[in-house]
């Protein structure tokens, strides 16, 4: 679970980078494309934020979460373990996961434009919720 | 203590690295590349359009926008405040280059402006979309809104509403598009000076930067 967790922790600090520069740049001119064709048309849409709120932020926030929760299963203390963190990993990165389909969805579909960043971001999610253990059933307690 | 004390330490330092490196990133100059090959750095922009400012200008700032898109009215400010301290060196020439994929709402904009412009009130309305942006960019119907706007600034409202089915208004608007689509823009709102292509940021300082850079060429 150790390696699982540097992984993640790795996915979710470039995560980071990504919703950050995202952030900084969204009010600092048009954002150019590198790969992908209309990153400003994607990043100036009215599916850009959620009540005000830019999908950069919360994204900010989700990736900032996942890489706390690795990072304290990574120095748990051995005779304590964080047996929550991998269930907690899970639902959290498969809760993102259902979010980037839909966004790469509204891409694809409504906008037809597509943005890399929030691909790379969609690419992070996948990656993180392929490594994440599943929790499994619950043992009942003795 | 301390076993909680190592993993806040490198939450912390993580979180100000990955913030250092979005800075640097951000702080990099814009280089936009598509798959088809990088934007031309010099256009051959000429004709339409609508112009501010005095025809003997030095330079020409051209910008290709959309009255619905968010950046586009971020800019205006700016814009209007870079043409009021340099008066007489530059003018600006704009170019309607709606999204309607993304923007339902930009189509009828930019020919509310052109139908304000049959009656001489084009950058009036102009300024009023952008400024009013908010109030109809979301708008299911947006007509009403850009009559009352027509109405604010007494414009006949008959005749603005005749304007906004004009096909030859419309006609205009497509022109425009065209020619944004030969320079190969990308974004909008993209900015051109004297055909060369700028990227300038949200500050008023990178503006003025960019002008007084041409002004001394």
């Amino acid at each position: 679970m150790k390696t699982r967790s540097v992984a993640i922790a790795v996915l979710a600090f470039i995560g980071m980078v990504d919703a950050l520069y995202l952030s900084i740049k969204r009010n600092a001119g048009p954002i150019p494309c590198h790969v992908t064709r209309g990153c400003t048309d994607v990043l100036t849409s009215r599916f850009s934020e959620i009540g005000g709120v830019p999908l950069s932020w919360i994204g900010l926030a989700f990736y900032v979460v996942i890489f706390s929760l690795a990072v304290f299963k990574v120095f748990e203390d051995p005779k304590h373990p964080l047996d929550w963190v991998p269930g907690s990993l899970f639902y959290l990165a498969g809760a993102a996961l259902i979010v980037s389909a839909l966004l790469v969805g509204i891409q694809a579909f409504i906008l037809k434009a597509f943005c890399e960043y929030c691909l790379l971001s969609a690419a992070l999610v996948l990656t993180m919720f392929l490594l994440a253990p599943h929790p499994g059933p619950r043992k009942l307690p003795q | 203590m301390s076993k909680l004390l190592k993993p806040l330490i490198v939450i912390i330092l993580a979180v100000a690295v990955a913030a250092g490196t979005a800075v640097y990133l951000g702080r990099q100059p814009d280089q936009p590349a598509e798959t088809g090959g990088s934007a031309p750095k010099h256009v051959d922009i000429r004709g339409g359009g609508h112009t501010r400012g005095p025809e003997n200008a030095q330079l020409t700032l051209v910008e290709f926008g959309d009255y619905q898109c968010p950046s586009c009215g971020a800019y205006h400010p700016f814009v209007k405040e870079i043409l009021s301290r340099y008066p007489q060196q530059l003018r600006l020439e704009f170019h309607h280059f709606p999204l309607v994929t993304i923007h339902p709402n930009s189509m009828m904009a930019s020919m509310a402006a052109e139908a304000a412009g049959v009656q001489g009130r084009y950058w009036d309305m102009h300024d009023a979309l952008f400024e009013h942006q908010r109030e109809w960019a979301d708008s299911p119907n947006a007509e009403p809104i850009f009559i009352a706007l027509a109405s604010r600034l007494g414009l006949d409202t008959n005749k603005f509403m005749q304007g906004l089915r004009s096909p030859d208004l419309q006609s205009r608007i497509l022109q425009d598009v065209t020619r944004g689509n030969d320079a190969k823009v990308e974004a909008v709102p993209s900015f051109f000076i004297n055909g060369e292509q700028v990227h300038i940021t949200l500050s008023m300082e990178d503006f003025v930067k960019v002008i007084e850079a041409r002004l001394h060429k």
